[in-house]
């Protein structure tokens, strides 16, 4: 029942970004606000405890590269919440460049575009909603110190080495914590 | 055929977000040759979606937040934006030379390797700093003659080496255009390119290498000089 519901809810942004992108739709750019903001905030917040300012700054930038990018977005290739994932990755990266002691003169935006699959076909489509689907309930079923270096390493924006240092373990141990999941998940198979 | 690829550790960083610019640009330059490793950050970016999608979230109105936003909209020129979107997706042009530059390097190099500033090492290695990260990594392209030996090295840091044209070998293996060769500070290598062509690489040093060998060891204080790491 539940999963019905979910997907009707899909269903229903993903109208709404085709709104947006078609007849620019404010009404509808204003329920993914509604959506996604708070999912956006989090996430900051994830990497930078208490930093409100920079969380909703990040928020508009994304919500605006939506609006601007809305006829960039293509449906058989990445569903809607992965790409505002990674708007939102792509967005964090770049405030934190801007804004750090550490300035970086590379613009991320070069970064990550080619990932973009031009070639989307049907079957691949498919293949991509089982893939989707199997990270989706392998995660539900990940042990709990697995999913905690998950969490580190997406949300809070830790490279392996931090989240050891973090969590005082060897950095062997967060390895093959990630590599466990991942290899539940069916993500990672070994070359 | 791609026969080296970034650990699955580098790639979840990487699609994490969390890697640090100067290897995710080595990654991104990787993955333009490998659907392997870009089917892989798929699921990867995949698996972020949903933790991104399960994160609690703060009750918290945001009202204001969503008016201040609709006002910065409306602000917006919209012809401006729709044309810097298009110059971020530019369809392929023409090069001056037969390389290819990756799309990832475009925003260094215009329309040629030989429009950087190369500095002459020895008479058959050229080295071309990118860029200096504050603190951090160099991000450079070296460029060594067909047939010639890299001098002995060892590493004082990590370095990661990323072949754009050409191929060269070292004691361990033959690494070919889109390879990604990670090498730590225990690693001592002497690559030799091969005979056919000359070879490019893009390379990211957290810290100087330094030369072993007893004449090449005189460049020792100049690559540290143009290093960002070393005290000046």
């Amino acid at each position: 029942m539940e999963r019905v519901t979910q997907l009707e809810y899909d269903e229903e942004r993903a109208a709404d970004m085709l709104a947006v992108a078609e007849t620019r739709d404010q009404a509808a750019l204003a329920r993914l606000f509604d959506y996604y903001v708070p999912k956006i905030r989090s996430f900051c917040l994830a990497a930078q405890p208490g930093a409100n300012l920079m969380a909703d700054d990040i928020a508009q930038e994304v919500m605006i590269r939506i609006w601007n990018k809305a006829h960039t977005y293509k449906p058989e290739s990445a569903s809607l919440n992965t790409w505002v994932f990674t708007l939102a990755r792509n967005a964090r990266i770049d405030y934190l460049r801007k804004n750090s002691r550490h300035q970086s003169d590379i613009d991320p935006e070069f970064l990550w575009q080619n990932v973009v699959d031009e070639n989307a076909d049907p079957f691949k489509d498919a293949q991509q909603k089982r893939d989707q689907e199997r990270i989706k309930q392998g995660l539900d079923k990940l042990p709990k110190d697995q999913k905690q270096v998950l969490a580190k390493v997406y949300l809070e924006g830790k490279t392996h080495k931090e989240a050891a240092e973090e969590l005082s373990l060897p950095l062997g141990t967060i390895k093959s914590r990630v590599r466990l999941a991942l290899h539940k998940l069916t993500i990672y198979v070994k070359r | 055929m791609i026969n080296y690829h970034p650990s699955i550790e580098t790639l979840t960083d990487y699609a994490a977000g969390s890697l640090p610019l100067a290897h995710s640009l080595c990654v991104s330059t990787h993955i333009e040759h490998c659907s392997e490793c870009q089917q892989q950050i798929r699921k990867l970016e995949m698996l972020g979606t949903h933790l991104f999608e399960q994160a609690k979230t703060e009750k918290r109105r945001l009202d204001s937040l969503k008016d201040s936003f609709f006002q910065k909209l409306a602000e917006l020129p919209e012809q401006d934006i729709l044309k810097k979107e298009q110059t971020a997706t530019e369809p392929e042009q023409s090069w001056k030379d037969e390389y290819r530059i990756p799309r990832s390097l475009r925003q260094f190099i215009k329309s040629s390797y030989d429009d950087l500033n190369w500095m002459r090492l020895s008479p058959s290695f050229k080295i071309a700093t990118l860029y200096n990260e504050e603190g951090g990594a160099q991000v450079a392209l070296t460029r060594v003659k067909a047939g010639a030996h890299m001098p002995t090295h060892t590493h004082t840091g990590d370095e990661i080496t990323l072949v754009l044209e050409g191929a060269f070998s070292d004691e361990s293996g033959v690494y070919r255009q889109g390879d990604f060769i990670n090498r730590d500070a225990s690693h001592k290598h002497k690559p030799i390119v091969t005979k056919d062509a000359e070879c490019i690489c893009l390379t990211v040093l957290d810290a100087p290498i330094e030369f072993t060998g007893w004449l090449t060891r005189l460049l020792n204080p100049l690559i540290r000089r143009h290093h960002p790491y070393s005290p000046h």
